[in-house]
């Protein structure tokens, strides 16, 4: 079976990049389709809001900046990927971080969702609440942790 | 990232001096300047004044989250203080408060910091947290009830 359809998580960290320049070599040497999902954090805003540790006006604001970051990332992404010749679509989605990268995951179809490295997981906390983990863990199709930058770099330079 | 990553016994100030919102807000400060991630303590103080202006954080429970995301920090900083007698933060349910967590964080820091606020929010949830905040004997074992309740 080949690998035509190729999900990317970002977040818009150090790790994503790496994540984004892999995704986009796998996708050239696979010829697949790429898409880079990006999800604004609406659930951590809402219990913030619910809390009351954030008033309206500030959750707009958060929300508006984080929109703005992660178009800036995705189009980073397309433009690379379209660099490297490889077709890139963008998704920029709100909700729940996890759940949205893997129902995104699911609904486009994807034989491979590429991620960035996984924190050290030092707490049982960690397991249930941070997002990388539980991508990892509910992907509904296999799953790529992007791991070694240097790596990394040496194979997308050479690309 | 969890809060222990970042809060410091140096940061904890038992039995805070001041009796005054502004006054607490201040006293906290001055011991987060201590971290070296303070690029103006003016500044900051004055940011965290700012965002109490929309809207009081104490949020119930005799507690206070003042934050900010502001340039005045180099990343994210949190330090805590805890009033014995309390203190009127113009809080959501009219008490005073007695333990204050001050937050602040460089603008570029945005997904840390919402992680982190969600994460606080999420123990101080809970009375156990709260009760075991307000009878620490010491900065140690503030730190040691936040390894507990996240799990390590």
């Amino acid at each position: 079976m080949a690998i035509k359809n190729i999900a990317l998580s970002i977040a818009g960290s150090a790790t994503s990049v790496i994540s984004a320049k892999y995704a986009i070599c796998l996708a050239k040497f696979l010829q697949a389709k790429l898409t880079a999902i990006y999800v604004i954090d609406e659930k951590a805003l809402k219990d913030l809001l619910r809390s009351k540790i954030f008033v309206e006006v500030e959750a707009l604001e958060y929300e508006r900046d984080l929109r703005e970051q992660g178009q800036v990332f995705l189009e980073r992404v397309k433009k690379a990927a379209e660099a490297k010749g490889v077709q890139c679509d963008t998704m920029l989605l709100k909700g729940s971080i996890y759940k949205e990268v893997v129902a995104t995951t699911q609904n486009l179809g994807a034989d491979l969702l590429v991620m960035g490295e996984l924190k050290e997981i030092t707490s049982r906390t960690e397991i249930f609440y941070d997002e990388g983990e539980r991508i990892f863990h509910e992907s509904p199709c296999p799953v790529v942790v992007v791991k070694n930058q240097a790596l990394v770099e040496k194979l997308y330079k050479e690309l | 990232m969890k809060i222990s990553d970042y809060l410091r016994k140096e940061y904890c100030i038992m039995d805070l001096k001041s009796t005054t919102k502004q006054g607490a807000i201040k006293e906290i400060s001055d011991f987060l300047s201590l971290s070296g991630k303070v690029r103006d303590k003016n500044q900051f103080v004055k940011d965290i004044l700012e965002r109490e202006s929309l809207g009081s954080t104490g949020i119930g429970h005799k507690i206070a989250i003042p934050h900010s995301r502001t340039a005045a920090v180099e990343s994210f900083i949190i330090g805590f203080g805890r009033a014995s007698g309390g203190i009127d933060f113009n809080a959501l349910d009219g008490d005073k408060v007695n333990l204050i967590f001050l937050m602040g964080a460089n603008p570029g820091e945005l997904n840390l910091y919402l992680r982190l606020l969600a994460e606080l929010s999420r123990f101080l949830m809970e009375n156990s947290f709260r009760k075991a905040l307000l009878e620490a004997p010491d900065a140690e074992e503030i730190i040691n009830i936040f390894k507990k309740f996240e799990g390590i």
